[in-house]
């Protein structure tokens, strides 16, 4: 009995499987990313490399003390071509942080002063 | 040079001051002739004509502020907008998603990136000093990045800008503790200026952005599709939809939607639409094709696939294997 029923269970899940990989979400249809990198004049070199990119980019966000589960995600949130602009760049690339009173009125006066000699 | 000869005189005695003033005078005296034009060339442009779309006097009062803590001027301005946008977020909960503790700041791209999960579009806008004031009066606060360093120096900044007022000739920020900082248009472009006019405009699905173009909006949408709600992807190419009806990317973005999502028959409508103005796309005659397959008429399918395989064209290959599961489809004993 049980074992008879074991295998009616087999047969479904081995069907279903079967069914399963006839049937991918999109068969057939062009997806909108490609349809939009094809008339966006920036087509394609993104992709090939961009799965290699992605995890070396999100093992480079932890060198920054990221959480592991949290660069995954921050990752994944980005195309392709964000993904190879930051690849390798991470230390380099401008990163807005918090900015003193001081400095702003520093550079309100400097500013002030180049246009009151230039507009004169 | 200037600057810094400028900042090196404060601590010094009145005599060298003004020897020091002297110089930079002289050294003013090339870029007289060319004057602001040449250091700050959208402040000029808008001193001299400003733009006939734009009001006097536009403040977004409603817009909210988050005081910064520490360095955490990402997290508290993408907060700003996200919030005014019609997501509820603190910065607190964004720490995690675009802060890098060793850098102790906030890159572009992971500002870029964040909203999207939460179903909203982050758009970069042209680096046009009247763009960012024409979205501000349509009602957008606008992430700038700013660099308040001096020389060689940088000191990165964020900051939302959310009004402007022409007689005053400021702009009016919501900036690290200060709800309402006020500051020269002048003194905006000299800091923005260095992130090559940097600023972002995070909207919910449903509002295309007054300055935006057809192909910069549709990218940005994508961008949001990997990792948002259907729903909120949806909303989006309807809005592209409404801005640019005959949107062949924005029609095609709505039926990959619609189709991923089991609503055959939207897809097909919004595709038989789209074949209408662009009869020789082949994307949109390969996905009508296929909608309609998926609904069991697979010899209106094939007559649809074999126009989309006579066009050619980079995506030929793929109207082929699609043609070829259709023939097989139709092959197989029903």
């Amino acid at each position: 009995m049980k074992s008879a029923a074991f295998r009616m269970l087999c047969r479904f899940l081995i069907a279903s499987m079967f069914a399963m990989s006839f049937q991918p979400a999109l068969a057939g249809v062009i997806g909108t990313d490609q349809a939009v990198a094809a008339t966006s004049a920036q087509a394609g070199r993104a992709a090939l490399i961009s799965t290699l990119s992605r995890s070396d980019v999100a093992s480079q966000l932890q060198a920054q003390g990221v959480d592991p589960e949290a660069a995954k995600a921050r990752v994944a949130s980005m195309t392709d071509q964000e993904v190879t602009t930051l690849a390798g760049q991470i230390e380099s690339l401008p990163a807005g942080a918090h900015v003193s009173g001081l400095a702003i009125a520093a550079v309100v006066v400097v500013v002030a002063l180049l246009v009151w000699y230039l507009w004169k | 040079m200037i600057v810094i000869g400028w900042i090196h005189s404060l601590s010094q005695d009145a005599r060298r001051r003004a020897g020091v003033f002297r110089s930079a005078l002289i050294l003013f005296l090339p870029l007289a002739f060319g004057g602001c034009a040449w250091l700050l060339p959208q402040s000029e442009a808008l001193r001299v004509q400003w733009p006939g779309d734009l009001e006097q006097r536009v403040e977004l009062d409603r817009v909210p502020f988050f005081p910064q803590e520490d360095y955490r001027c990402g997290p508290a301005s993408l907060a700003t907008v996200m919030t005014y946008g019609g997501i509820g977020v603190a910065p607190d909960d964004l720490v995690s998603k675009v802060y890098l503790p060793h850098r102790g700041g906030s890159l572009q791209v992971e500002m870029l990136a964040a909203p999207r999960p939460y179903g909203l579009v982050s758009w970069r806008l042209a680096p046009r000093f009247a763009d960012l004031l024409r979205e501000v009066q349509a009602g957008t606060p606008v992430i700038v990045m700013q660099d308040y360093g001096v020389g060689p120096l940088s000191y990165w900044h964020y900051a939302v800008v959310v009004g402007f007022d022409r007689d005053t000739g400021k702009a009016v920020l919501r900036s690290g503790e200060k709800r309402r900082l006020e500051i020269p248009f002048a003194v905006l472009e000299y800091t923005w200026k260095e992130s090559a006019y940097w600023a972002l405009a995070v909207l919910p699905p449903d509002r295309v952005p007054a300055t935006a173009d057809e192909a910069s909006w549709l990218q940005a949408v994508v961008a949001m599709e990997r990792v948002a709600e259907p729903k909120a992807t949806r909303e989006a190419y309807r809005a592209a939809l409404r801005r640019w009806p005959e949107s062949l990317n924005g029609a095609i973005g709505l039926a990959n939607v619609d189709y991923a999502q089991g609503d055959l028959q939207e897809a097909e409508s919004v595709l038989r639409e789209a074949v209408k103005h662009h009869p020789t796309s082949v994307v949109a005659l390969n996905n009508l094709a296929q909608a309609v397959a998926d609904q069991h008429r697979n010899e209106e399918a094939l007559a649809l696939i074999n126009e989309a395989v006579a066009l050619g064209g980079p995506f030929s290959a793929a109207a082929e294997q699609t043609r070829e599961q259709i023939r097989k489809k139709m092959a197989a004993p029903q």
